[in-house]
């Protein structure tokens, strides 16, 4: 939610802090602020409002409250502190047809107003926010919406026909197949129809029974006031937040107001805001309100909460005095009754509908106290009850597997193909669950063969654990699966890839000291580790942590590498590791890895023979570049007195 | 060339030492399924049945006829709390490190399947000033230096209060020392969620906490991109 900065003095009047002083305030008392930005001379602060807040803290008079329990302040005026006083009157009627989705709606009728631009103000502070001004009547109703978090809507009376001399607004759900027009995004000119389903909750206009728009999503372009519009029904109302939410994502109109009513502010809130409205339109549009309907049926009493000191300190670790607690809960405006000592029965502001239990007047305790101030317990050594066999005999399998050369890898989860399918997913290749790690290690095998060179490795041993789905009629089932793979040659499975696998699965059946039943299938093999585990003895401790210290770590370049081998005769008293050094600093940067791979004497002279590898992290290497490397390698050698093979 | 020493994957390796820290403070590891059904996942941790988390844009649901209720991939460990608890009395201290699933677009930040790392103690007089003690015991631990711990105000359904976790390495020459940086979520069990598995919230109190185990990695060793741990490539596991 943005905040224009200096609207807030509206509210805070000379108890607002400067800007920055505002984003420390909130980033350690309530919400993450996103950063300060200017716009026009204004600053605007853009403020992560919690979602249990976002009832009542998606405007500037919710924030300007939340500042005022910080500080310790009062507001020095607050627009839910004012009297609802409007005149009534009986020329709008309101007929509502579900009082669950709809607990209350609000309508107020104002004549002779003059649609023109707003007033520089009010322009500006709507630009701060990133809204363009459209007039004065819209720019009102939104303008009251960031005020105090009540959605609005504006119709155009003479466009909204009468029966009986009286405007009839219905709300009821629309049937299948109904359509509603609706104003199109940024309040363009053109239509937009949408075909319902039935769950939508509609305004209608009774008299000609057509939907006039979406309750709580979007305004109809029926009566929708335009430039000439002399006389308007100002609707400000509750709708369900669940029906909001459903149609307003159905149909992906996701817009300021439904974002609103999704939140469930207070149902107390309209009355409010129609006061706020006819004072802003009768203000900036001239005209006269002639009165307002409120049909409220569904009313919530105040909920009446007890709260004990005691409790709070034992939650918080804190040891707070009955005053303290008592003056903290008073600054959020809370009305507090004592019962006894250390006892006592609030009532939360109307408009705070997160305050329900005892837990949450402890969370407002802690939080206005401050989260800083609760101090740490050092945690005491204790035997832990129960080893994990999963954990124990998985780094017991690991170990084993290690020892011979085979590295652990994890893989996806979703698959292109496969027996069980998800009802949504990411992606069209990632719609299925895995059965087996099997096809998963062919891919691992296939894909890093390619980097051997790279990787100084003579060949591809990989294994995962990891869990696999299946499912029988009206039940899915899971379980953890190792899987080895290994791969000795470039092109696909090679009977020699059986010689490793048996390698690690001994080592295996040696870890887990039983003999096991494993699914082998062409350089793959897949052992069922849940049912391997049943029966194993229960373990006693954890294996002692392997010491694991990784090299700085570098990201993967993306680009293939090229190996170069070199063969020198150098003299017997050579040490390898002068010989690597020289042809490293001769390759250049280029060269990520070498590797000695031959060495004999003959004659007092030395063979070494070397792998080098070279790769770009930003590019594809040419052979005509890396021949020009080995040749300042060869030069290199020569001027050395080496023998090149 | 003769066979190396393969590598262990640093997912792996992070929860076994991350199970060294909290076995050596009693806290049993637990796990549960990975395929978890709308009660455990949503409705035992008090998520209102109307919570976003719920919709098909962030959570993978089972189709209909495979399963006997609603199922999805667990969208966090949580759900293991309540599974733990209603098979269990008092003093519970468990942590669940496993794998996770959101539907949502991935880039370097963001997979679709993750690791999380749950943490749930349930005893007499359990406070947030224990929370805080093992969080700056186990960070101090797993990045290797005296670590302070930082709450801010926060929300998620099944804690009450909620708070947001910062932690600042004081100590060392890693790129992590001497900033706040943003780690996990956490706060005390919601009264709900120890009522619905049958502990008496007025008798017990409880702390729990979750974070990413692939963030944390991305903060230990400088891992740029987290899906290079999903990815089987061993140019990317031969680093660890």
């Amino acid at each position: 939610m943005k905040i224009v900065h200096s609207w807030l003095k509206d509210y805070l009047g000379d108890n607002l802090p400067a800007a920055e002083k505002v984003e420390e305030l909130l980033n350690t008392y309530a919400f993450e602020v996103e950063g300060i930005e200017k716009v026009e001379e204004e600053e605007v602060i853009d403020v992560d409002i919690l979602p249990n807040r976002a009832s009542d803290c998606l405007c500037h008079r919710g924030i300007a409250r939340e500042l005022a329990t910080i500080l310790g302040v009062s507001l020095v005026s607050d627009p839910l502190k004012e009297s609802t006083d409007l005149p009534v009157t009986d020329k709008i009627q309101i007929r509502i047809a579900d009082h669950e989705a709809c607990p209350r709606f609000t309508a107020s009728l104002i004549s002779g107003i003059e649609v023109k631009d707003s007033p520089e103000w009010l322009q500006k502070r709507l630009r701060a926010l990133g809204q363009r001004p459209i007039n004065n009547i819209v720019d009102a109703t939104n303008y009251v919406m960031y005020a105090i978090g009540q959605p609005i809507h504006a119709y155009d009376a003479d466009l909204f026909p009468q029966e009986d001399g009286k405007w009839k607004i219905a709300v009821r759900f629309a049937e299948e197949n109904e359509t509603v027009s609706l104003l199109s995004e940024g309040g363009k000119d053109e239509e937009r129809i949408v075909e319902l389903d039935g769950s939508e909750l509609l305004i209608v206009d009774e008299s000609t029974n057509v939907p006039v728009g979406l309750a709580g999503v979007k305004g109809g372009k029926y009566a929708g006031v335009h430039s000439g519009t002399t006389n308007i029904i100002i609707e400000a109302a509750h709708f369900h937040p669940i029906v909001t939410r459903k149609t307003a994502r159905r149909l992906g109109i996701v817009i300021e107001a439904s974002k609103r009513f999704e939140n469930e502010p207070s149902r107390k809130l309209p009355p409010y805001a129609q006061k706020e409205i006819v004072k802003l339109i009768t203000d900036i549009a001239g005209g006269e309100c002639e009165g307002v309907v409120d049909k409220f049926v569904q009313k919530k009493e105040p909920l009446k909460v007890i709260v004990t000191v005691a409790r709070i300190n034992s939650l918080l670790g804190l040891s707070l005095r009955n005053d303290e607690v008592r003056n903290i809960l008073l600054r959020t405006g809370s009305i507090i009754t004592d019962i006894k000592e250390g006892v006592f029965e609030i009532i939360g502001p109307f408009e705070r509908t997160d305050l329900n239990i005892e837990e949450d007047y402890i969370e407002e305790v802690g939080r206005i106290h401050g989260l800083s101030s609760i101090e740490s317990v050092e945690p005491t050594f204790i035997e832990v009850p129960e080893i994990n066999p999963r954990q124990y005999y998985g780094d017991k399998v690991r170990i084993a597997l290690m020892n011979i050369g085979f590295t652990e890898v994890i893989t996806s989860t979703f698959q292109k193909k496969g027996k069980l399918q998800l009802k949504n997913s990411l992606a069209s290749d990632k719609s299925y669950l895995r059965s087996s790690l099997v096809n998963n290690l062919n891919a691992v095998l296939d894909a890093n063969y390619a980097h051997v060179d790279l990787l100084a490795l003579a060949d591809v041993r990989v294994f995962e654990i990891g869990t696999v789905f299946s499912h029988e009629v009206g039940k899915v089932s899971e379980k953890v699966v190792l899987t080895l793979g290994a791969r000795t040659k470039g092109n696909g499975y090679n009977p020699k890839d059986d010689k490793v696998l048996k390698e690690g699965m001994a080592s295996v059946a040696e870890a887990l000291g039983k003999d096991l039943d494993w699914q082998i299938e062409k350089g793959v093999a897949e052992l069922d580790l849940s049912a391997a585990l049943k029966d194993l003895p229960t373990p006693i401790a954890y294996i002692p942590l392997l010491s694991q210290v990784p090299a700085a770590y570098k990201t993967i370049s993306q680009y293939p590498a090229i190996a170069r081998d070199v063969a020198l005769w150098v003299g017997e008293s050579e040490n390898p590791k002068s010989v690597i050094s020289t042809l490293t600093r001769s390759a250049g940067e280029l060269c990520v890895r070498q590797t000695l791979f031959d060495t004999f004497t003959k004659g007092g002279r030395t063979s070494y023979a070397f792998r080098l590898v070279f790769q770009a992290e930003e590019r594809t290497l040419t052979d005509l570049e890396i021949n020009a490397v080995m040749q300042n390698i060869y030069q290199t050698a020569e001027e050395k007195g080496w023998e090149v093979r | 060339m003769e066979t190396k020493k393969g590598h262990q994957h640093p997912i792996t390796y992070m929860i076994s030492e991350i199970n060294a820290i909290f076995s050596e403070i009693g806290y049993t590891f637990a796990e549960g399924p990975e395929a978890e059904t709308e009660y455990y996942n949503f409705d035992r941790l008090n998520f209102p049945i109307n919570h976003p988390a719920r919709d098909m844009q962030d959570t993978f649901w089972f189709k209909n006829k495979d399963v006997q209720e609603p199922t999805v991939l667990r969208t966090h460990t949580s759900p293991v709390q309540a599974r733990y608890m209603e098979n269990s009395e008092p003093p519970i201290r468990i942590i669940v490190p496993g794998k996770v699933f959101r539907n949502e677009a991935t880039d370097a930040t963001h997979e679709a399947q993750f690791y999380q790392l749950e943490g749930l103690c349930v005893a007499k007089g359990v406070h947030l000033g224990h929370l805080k003690g093992i969080l700056e015991h186990f960070f101090s631990k797993f990045f290797s230096g005296k670590t302070e711990i930082r709450f801010r105000p926060g929300f998620f359904p099944f804690v009450e209060p909620g708070v947001e976790v910062d932690m600042k390495l004081l100590e060392g020459e890693s790129k992590l020392a001497g900033k706040w940086i943003e780690v996990m979520g956490a706060g005390m069990v919601h009264p709900n969620v120890l009522s619905a598995s049958g502990i008496d919230p007025m008798e017990y109190s409880g702390f729990a906490f979750g974070m990413g185990i692939d963030r944390l990695g991305v903060m230990k060793y400088g891992v740029e991109d987290i899906r290079d741990y999903y990815t089987g490539d061993l140019r990317f596991v031969n680093q660890f």
